[in-house]
């Protein structure tokens, strides 16, 4: 990402020449607070808004190059987690993983192996057959973290997935994370939680009024070390 | 296979959980289909007889009286070699009086009195095919007209151009009457998707982050406005069916003697065929306009 501004119709600006490279297998906090323009760094990332100047290539895809229009392919090399964890209430925990394969094409024997496996991992298996209402919010996030990773994509983008969590269902989500990490899978996690990133240090991008202020700081040294 | 029987699953059940606007539209595009179809169909019948009646034209030309049987010989080679025309027959004085005989039957005293003579002889003049229609048998009348000989000629103009014109003003009317409900089927298929597309906003979104294709995402909209437009188009067609039947079986046996000669026909397997055709694309444009906001492809 190379200079990328991004103004809305509105006149307001979002962003104003931030540039950054993550590379494969980091873990980057994108900290700031409410209003910084994070998450619409993290939206440019996955193609959901185009910035105004800039250029920016995310796995390879040229996204800003003009004519761009393999938005799809590019969601397929990305998971991505909300803070509100935006599932189909009226369907099972299974069934809100599996959509993300059937949506990309893939057979239901593939299916069912992948949902079963990706629940395990996230420490579901035992309530997959729960309506999304009957689980808590710790498991609805578990569970939209399992559909962002059942495709296996080297790139996880999360949005303050932990804004809605208590400090037991954090840690737990955070351990997924963590692990994601150790198995080589990037992550850009944008939060505001201060405490979180010194919990858990990694390398941070601090925005503020939607400009890049750290110079990578004090913050990311450990995590540098 | 697979995908076809997923995204007919998926259409069927959007319809399902949306079941009184698709039901609506189903409603309204058989009504739209049924209007057009029955301007169809009576343009249909009228064509029809107007041809069978085309293919009985001819043009009778009376002759002069007291025209030698060698002048008569004459004429009659020379009018046989007229662009148009594919038989002659000459009718004598005495043929058309015994024919006015025969015709008035009981009434035929009427005739009592009267020379034979007094009606003139004629050729009835049979026309090849391409030029019996109220256009081309102006070509044919005008090189009769060159003929001294001919006294008069009548070949129903007047008729015939007055049913041409019914049949033409019937047709663009149907057409216009079509364009018309077209624009409202159009209009009403993509209203209610768009209603469709709104209830599973969330779902859409979703596949849209997972990467779903366009195609993927579009083709159970596109195939929820065909069905909808076969049903429509199907319904109309039965529609018109029981309404061609009832005509016959009701409305029909009083006017029976009136319609002598003229067979009713119901629209051909064809027709039929691109009706349902018809909309089946009109279900599938319409969906296409409903979903033109989903084809935008971003968060």
């Amino acid at each position: 990402m190379a200079h990328v501004s991004k103004t809305f119709p509105n006149r307001i600006s979002a962003l104003s020449d931030v540039s950054l490279e993550v590379l494969p297998g980091d873990f980057v906090y994108i900290a700031g607070s409410s209003g910084s323009g994070k998450t619409t760094l993290l939206r440019i990332l996955f193609c959901a808004e185009r910035p105004t100047h800039g250029e920016v290539t995310v796995n390879g895809f040229p996204i800003t190059q003009k004519g761009f229009n393999k938005v799809h392919q590019l969601r397929r090399t990305m998971g991505i987690v909300f803070q509100d964890a935006k599932l189909l209430q009226d369907r099972t925990a299974s069934d809100n993983v599996a959509f993300a394969l059937e949506a990309t094409g893939q057979f239901q024997r593939e299916v069912k192996r992948k949902v079963s496996e990706i629940l395990t991992q996230v420490g579901l298996q035992e309530r997959r057959e729960e309506p999304i209402l009957a689980l808590s919010a710790g498991e609805q996030q578990r569970v939209a973290i399992a559909r962002a990773l059942v495709n296996d994509p080297p790139l996880l983008l999360v949005d303050e997935p932990t804004g809605n969590l208590d400090a037991q269902m954090t840690t737990d989500v955070m351990r997924i994370f963590s692990k994601l990490h150790q198995k080589g899978t990037t992550v850009v996690f944008a939060t505001q939680n201060m405490d979180l990133i010194r919990r858990y240090p990694y390398r941070t991008i601090q925005v503020t009024g939607g400009k890049r202020v750290d110079g990578e700081t004090a913050l990311n040294t450990k995590a540098e070390a | 296979m697979f995908f076809l029987r997923y995204f007919l699953l998926r259409a069927f059940k959007n319809m399902r959980g949306n079941l009184l606007p698709n039901l609506t539209t189903v409603g309204i595009i058989t009504l739209s289909m049924l209007i057009f179809s029955t301007f169809s169909l009576i343009a249909f019948n009228l064509s029809s007889f107007l041809k069978i009646w085309e293919d009985k034209i001819q043009i009778v030309a009376y002759l002069k009286k007291n025209m030698s049987t060698r002048d008569v010989n004459d004429l009659l080679r020379t009018t046989r070699l007229l662009q148009g025309v594919d038989s002659v027959k000459y009718v004598s004085s005495d043929e058309a009086f015994a024919f006015m005989e025969a015709k008035l039957g009981n009434q035929k005293n009427l005739l009592e009195g009267i020379q034979p003579s007094v009606l003139p002889a004629s050729f009835e003049i049979q026309l090849t095919k391409e030029f019996r229609n109220s256009t081309r048998i102006k070509e044919v009348v005008s090189q009769l007209k060159q003929f001294p000989q001919m006294e008069e000629i009548q070949y129903g103009r007047e008729w015939v151009e007055t049913f041409s014109s019914i049949v033409h003003i019937l047709r663009v009317t149907q057409w216009i009457l079509g364009g018309l409900l077209l624009a409202a089927m159009t209009f009403i298929i993509a209203n209610t998707l768009q209603l469709t597309i709104a209830n599973r906003r969330e779902e859409i979104e979703i596949m849209h982050l997972v990467g779903a294709s366009p195609a993927f995402i579009q083709v159970p909209f596109y195939l929820e406005g065909i069905i909808q437009g076969l049903l429509g188009a199907g319904l109309a067609m039965l529609a018109l069916f029981f309404l061609y039947r009832i005509f016959f079986l009701q409305i029909a046996p009083p006017v029976k003697e009136w319609l002598v000669g003229i067979p009713i026909f119901f629209l051909p397997p064809k027709t039929i065929a691109s009706f349902l055709s018809g909309g089946m694309v009109l279900g599938f444009f319409g969906s296409f306009v409903a979903s033109l906001r989903i084809l935008k492809y971003s968060g």
